[in-house]
């Protein structure tokens, strides 16, 4: 019997309910250690769906993904910044030591079109990793659709919606919603591939993660209010 | 020589059920004002008994509601020149002929892997213009067109590759399959001679005298002992269609298939050039109201079909047309030498930067150029100013690999011991070379292969060797 479950905890997607599932999904280091050890497969997960959830903007809930996002651009793909609700801001993503030229940024004019230009971006292939921010979508089956894509196009997805947006069912495989406490960004992992996180994690200073080896002490915002 | 003939059926009526099959009965009439007859029916023409060479006033006994479009014969030579310049894909002979072409096909049998797999690429290439033809291939013209046109009629015709399977494939056809003129025919008829064989057997003299030495002469050609030159059609430098769909049309979904037709043409007369379209303009019409432009732009020239599709998909499908859809047609002013896309020989990078092209354009096909754009960093302490959009290119700056903080006024040159670069102690080369060869355009030419340098002291330096004169080195710049 012992044997026969053995064998059976090592098929792909197979986990026991109490142990983080084991890697089906190429994952990527986030720079921060604390949330790495959390995260299935020791990293952010590639070529499937994520949910950033936090209210407010400001609290560093880009800033925490930098690290992911520099590997993720790595091997020459795009990093696609849809419908974000301000516009990154060219200096801190250089000193986030994220690749400028790789960096696409799409503001397109309605939520359909931010759905379908995140769908299509995360389908080509090209991208590296795709970020969307669809605000109060509640449309499970869009969100499945985009769970498909980023399946298709093995790429970083990652989802920016509010934290009312948690009592809802995400296909998404990892939740994780972002809080600021003390100035420190306080992380919850309420979905994941796994129990869901019981303690909170503090990642010390909200600051981007890999700004130390930029050699520059002071601190940019990731995004700059559109002017025009 | 080997020669592919098609030959189109009915062609006035399949110009006209190009885009789809119409459901009711239409018919094509000829012959005078006064007593049009029909020239071809449709399928529903058919059913419901009406026949070619009726008069179109007892065919309209027979079907109400008939639609009877006129003949046109311009319309017909223009269907047969676009199809010969949609078959310069194949080969560069494409000669236009009454209801088909013929194709010579000899020369580019190896690049299509032999005759079969050639005929059936355009076999295919014709069906999906929405045109039906029947294939003959023969050594001759004449005896391709003749096999042909045996097809078209039910006959059943085995490809003849030998010039000397030539006669025994061609022996049993009937006569009437010819161009020739109806007296002789008729007369021929009369003397019981109905096929090929039982007119080659006779003396060519004789059948010059009774019916004229053309007849003579296109035996001749038949059979390949006579010379049978063609001249191949030309193509103008542009490309210019036009499709009447079957009914009315209503929204834009229904445009997609006519569509496909048109770009299906399109291809093969790029590819026929080895050009691509970098600006397509697609015109709806609308019968009386006014027409809807579309225009198409892309990074670089294209020509793949699924692709501009795509593209013109997401265009069509924020248009709010005004009017049902009569006529659709397509126009590229301009064909541009298309650069294939090279295969990479590492798997996964060329699909990633097709990938990243076409993502890009189908992005500002929907949501419009300045939506979609790339940022970098500008000079200057101004937040809002040390920033700016650019135009996406996706190409990062030049890299460059390790580079010294001072740099000499002027190269230096170092003293050598058998070749050796010397400075305060033999140097070791500890990175490099870094090859840097530019400026032969401008007469200030640099050809030097750059290393990093360290001497037994543990200073390092940027030191360089000169292409044309490799026993020279120089000292181009100290790491601080």
């Amino acid at each position: 019997m012992k044997a026969t479950i053995a064998a059976l905890t090592q098929l792909p997607g197979v986990w026991r309910g109490g142990e983080l599932e084991h890697v089906i999904h190429p994952t990527i280091p986030t720079g921060h250690r604390v949330l790495d050890r959390e995260l299935p497969g020791g990293g952010w997960p590639m070529g499937t769906l994520s949910e950033v959830l936090h209210d407010g903007v400001g609290i560093g809930e880009v800033g925490f993904l930098s690290g992911a996002l520099a590997r993720a651009a790595e091997g020459d793909r795009l990093l696609a910044w849809i419908n974000a609700p301000h516009l990154p801001y060219a200096p801190a993503i250089a000193q986030a030591g994220i690749p400028l030229e790789r960096c696409l940024v799409v503001r397109p004019a309605n939520r359909e079109d931010a759905m379908w230009a995140a769908e299509q971006a995360l389908k080509s292939g090209a991208c590296g990793a795709v970020l969307f921010w669809l605000g109060q979508m509640k449309d499970y089956a869009w969100l499945r659709r985009l769970q498909m894509a980023a399946e298709a196009g093995r790429a970083m997805a990652v989802c920016f919606r509010p934290t009312e947006a948690g009592s809802l069912s995400t296909p998404a495989h990892l939740r994780v919603v972002v809080s600021s406490e003390d100035g420190a960004l306080e992380v919850r992992i309420p979905k994941r591939r796994g129990p869901p996180l019981a303690t909170p994690i503090r990642l010390g200073s909200a600051a981007p993660a890999i700004a130390a080896s930029t050699r520059t002490p002071v601190r940019v915002p990731l995004h700059v209010v559109a002017v025009s | 020589m080997l020669w592919v003939a098609l030959e189109l059926p009915a062609l006035p009526l399949q110009i006209a059920e190009r885009a789809g099959a119409c459901p009711e009965a239409l018919v094509i009439a000829e012959g005078t004002k006064q007593r049009p007859a029909v020239a071809c029916a449709n399928a529903a023409a058919k059913r419901a008994g009406i026949r070619e060479g009726q008069a179109v006033a007892a065919a309209k006994a027979l079907a109400g509601g008939l639609r009877v479009i006129e003949r046109n014969p311009d319309a017909e030579r223009e269907a047969l020149e676009s199809l010969a310049a949609w078959a310069g894909q194949f080969t560069p002979m494409a000669v236009v002929e009454s209801q088909g072409i013929v194709l010579e096909v000899q020369a580019c049998l190896r690049l299509f892997g032999g005759h079969a797999p050639l005929t059936s690429a355009i076999a295919r290439g014709v069906r999906a213009l929405g045109f039906h033809a029947a294939l003959g291939i023969a050594p001759t013209p004449l005896a391709a067109r003749v096999i042909a046109r045996a097809e078209a009629q039910g006959l059943q015709v085995r490809a003849c590759l030998d010039p000397a399977d030539l006669r025994s494939r061609l022996e049993d056809l009937p006569l009437f399959l010819f161009d020739w003129p109806e007296r002789a025919l008729a007369r021929l008829t009369d003397l019981g001679i109905l096929r090929v064989k039982d007119i080659l057997a006779l003396p060519m003299e004789g059948i010059a005298r009774r019916f004229g030495p053309e007849i003579v002469l296109a035996l001749g050609r038949l059979m390949g002992t006579h010379a049978d030159p063609r001249q191949p059609y030309a193509p103008p430098p542009r490309f210019r269609s036009r499709l009447e769909l079957p009914a009315e049309a209503e929204g834009v979904e229904a445009l997609l298939f006519p569509l496909r037709r048109l770009l299906a043409e399109f291809e093969g007369v790029a590819r026929g050039r080895g050009a691509g379209a970098q600006r397509l303009l697609l015109t709806l019409e609308h019968g009386r109201k006014a027409r809807t432009r579309m225009e198409l732009d892309f990074a670089s020239p294209e020509r793949e079909p699924d692709f501009i599709l795509s593209i013109a998909r997401e265009k069509l499908g924020r248009l709010q047309l005004a009017a049902p859809t009569v006529a659709i047609s397509l126009r590229a002013d301009a064909l541009l030498a298309y650069v294939p896309r090279t295969a990479a020989w590492l798997p996964g990078a060329q699909e990633q930067a097709i990938g990243r092209e076409r993502l890009l354009e189908r992005l500002a096909a929907r949501l419009g150029r300045d939506r979609v754009f790339g940022i970098a960093i500008a000079n200057d302490h101004r937040p809002e100013r040390n920033w700016g959009r650019t135009p996406f290119k996706g190409e990062p700056p030049i890299p460059l690999a390790e580079r010294p903080i001072w740099l000499l006024q002027r190269p230096q040159k170092l003293v050598t011991d058998s070749g050796e670069p010397m400075l305060q102690g033999a140097l070791s080369l500890r990175a490099g070379p870094e090859r840097i060869e530019a400026g032969w355009w401008d007469g200030l030419e640099v050809a030097r292969d750059y290393y990093v340098a360290t001497n037994p002291n543990g200073e390092s330096y940027w030191v360089y060797r000169e292409h044309r004169d490799p026993d020279s080195w120089y000292l181009h710049g100290v790491f601080a």
